[in-house]
């Protein structure tokens, strides 16, 4: 999943988590590179959010993360235009 | 690869006839027992004969025959894989062929066609047949009971020892479930063609199928077998029932072999199914599944995991592909998605915040078992769960590979009122986050009236390609695969020099 990986948004919401060891960016000839696939493999597929909350990046609105799960329903007004 | 494809071809042309005796192509070509070649059938959703025949290709090297009963498909393959037969996902059942007459002829007169039957039973070549069932059993002597869940489940007893891919198998069944459709239904769909199914053993009559959970076979070696005849029958020109097609051939079956009739705890399961002229005795390699219908089911609407695979073979998923459910449900396909598709990333996503939660439950089961099962130091599935709006996705537009759900028929689930509104917001909005040219949407439908008329007002943006007939529940019901054209999505407010965000 690497190519589709936007990192600018990975790397920030890596760096509100304050996790550590984050690559970068993919780096030169990372399909053979073992500690950089498993530490991205463990970024992308083993860390979870579960209590949390996720804020849109334009609007500001913020949306609930509650067992593993974020809540992305817009409320009535937020719907309206 | 080149004997099996051989056996094939022979076995394609060989028109067999009921006086005959052994025509088993492959008992020519046996040299030893270990390069048994055997013809299974595999039965399978109605409208996907094709994908199974695919993944039959891909995963075995075996070509297929696609019989005229609908749903089933029929292959020949060494022994030595029966135990990867039994982990293709685009079928349900599957069945050793002892014997298949391609242009059966029925006597005019009922005792007639019976004292057939009865003959038959003892010119049949039963005995490779057996020797692969007996192989077939070995594999499930460990199988756990199948229980009905709850829906917190990963309680589940999970086996040690031969841990043949048909325990995984059977596991992920439970976790992905079935919906309430009867297995039956989807072989005989047209109404106007008499059809019956009935079990026989002995002199019983065929009662109401034990609908409890299946039986496990952990006796070890049984001195006598049991087992019990299943019959299959549809045409109108029979003179006679599936019943006392049954109970005859199996009474025949008892005195030949001396086995022991017994209806609910069986070993062997022996199919006579009869499809007008066409008539095919089989040995059953997995449970047969009239009984399907009340194993565990996660939510009302839940699909089933064999109907799952079969639309997501015809979106053709590719590595690195992003793949959405925007009405997920229980999540049966976004599930069956990441353990077939794991180089693509499935989301599940659902307004309904019972359906998310069942979807993530069912994602966590299936997390804890892959970490028991494979034992890896590392996990990890490529799949998460949201609650969303399928009308306004937290998706940015254009970054989804592929669509693939089971819109609300309206029936269960929602009401065909509402569908008139939904369908074309719910198509709008997937042509937004849908990748131009190259994205694709596979989409399953009862309300084929509604969505006809939503799509032809979309036309811009989707271009439908393909549309696969199947039965689902009892229902007819259509599933459009549709590919994004290179037209960019235009929000209407930006039409209008505005340019607003909700996110």
């Amino acid at each position: 999943m690497i190519p589709k990986v936007e990192w600018a948004a990975f790397l920030e919401v890596a760096d509100n988590l304050r996790l550590l060891q984050v690559p970068k960016g993919p780096v030169e000839g990372y399909e053979e590179n073992k500690e950089f696939l498993r530490t991205t493999h463990h970024l992308l597929l083993e860390v979870e959010v579960m209590e949390g909350t996720l804020q849109g990046p334009e609007s500001g609105h913020m949306f609930p993360i509650s067992h593993g799960i974020p809540n992305m329903l817009l409320s009535e007004e937020e719907t309206e235009s | 690869m080149c004997d099996i494809e051989e056996a094939t071809n022979q076995l394609l042309d060989v028109n067999l006839h009921e006086n005959q005796s052994s025509v088993q192509v492959t008992e020519s070509d046996l040299r030893s027992e270990s390069e048994l070649l055997v013809t299974i059938g595999a039965t399978g959703p109605t409208g996907f004969e094709q994908t199974a025949a695919d993944e039959v290709r891909e995963k075995l090297g075996s070509s297929c025959k696609i019989s005229r009963d609908r749903g089933k498909i029929y292959f020949v393959i060494s022994v030595e894989s029966l135990a990867q037969v039994h982990c293709l996902r685009s079928v349900d059942n599957l069945f050793v062929v002892v014997q298949e007459f391609q242009d059966y002829q029925f006597k005019q007169i009922k005792e007639e066609v019976l004292k057939d039957f009865e003959d038959l039973a003892g010119k049949l070549p039963w005995s490779n047949p057996l020797k692969v069932w007996k192989i077939n059993a070995s594999f499930k002597k460990k199988k756990a009971k199948r229980k009905k869940i709850n829906q917190n489940l990963s309680k589940e007893k999970i086996n040690n020892g031969q841990e043949v891919k048909i325990n995984q198998r059977n596991v992920k069944k439970e976790f992905t479930s079935h919906a309430l459709d009867s297995h039956i239904l989807d072989y005989y769909e047209n109404p106007a063609i008499k059809e019956e199914v009935s079990t026989l053993v002995g002199d019983d009559l065929a009662s109401s199928k034990d609908e409890t959970d299946e039986i496990s076979k952990e006796e070890t070696e049984p001195q006598v077998l049991k087992f019990r005849v299943t019959c299959n029958r549809a045409g109108e020109k029979h003179c006679f029932t599936s019943n006392e097609a049954a109970r005859d051939f199996g009474g025949a079956v008892q005195d030949y072999f001396k086995w022991k009739a017994d209806m609910t705890n069986f070993d062997v399961e022996v199919l006579l199914n009869i499809h007008d002229n066409e008539v095919i005795v089989g040995i059953a390699l997995t449970e047969e599944s009239l009984h399907r219908r009340n194993i565990t089911h996660f939510g009302p609407t839940t699909l089933r995991s064999t109907l799952a695979y079969g639309m997501l073979r015809l979106c053709d998923p590719l590595p690195y592909d992003i793949i959405v459910d925007p009405m997920c449900g229980t999540g049966a396909i976004p599930i069956e998605g990441a353990t077939e598709w794991t180089d693509c990333f499935h989301i599940a996503g659902d307004n309904n915040p019972l359906a998310v939660n069942r979807a993530a439950n069912n994602i966590a089961s299936l997390l804890t078992k892959s970490q028991i099962k494979e034992g890896k130091p590392s996990w990890g599935l490529p799949i998460d769960a949201v609650q969303w709006d399928i009308c306004n996705l937290p998706l940015r537009t254009g970054s989804v590979d592929i669509i693939v759900t089971d819109l609300p028929f309206g029936k269960r689930m929602g009401s065909k009122k509402r569908n008139w509104n939904l369908y074309p917001a719910c198509l709008r909005e997937m042509s937004r986050v849908c990748t131009p040219t190259t994205g694709r949407a596979v989409l399953l439908t009862q309300d084929t009236k509604c969505f006809t008329k939503a799509l032809s007002g979309m036309r811009h943006v989707w271009r439908k390609v393909d549309t696969v007939w199947v039965n689902v529940g009892g229902l007819r019901a259509a599933v459009y695969v549709l590919i994004r054209t290179p037209q960019a999505f235009v929000h209407p407010s930006e039409q209008d020099g505005e340019k607003g965000t909700l996110w």
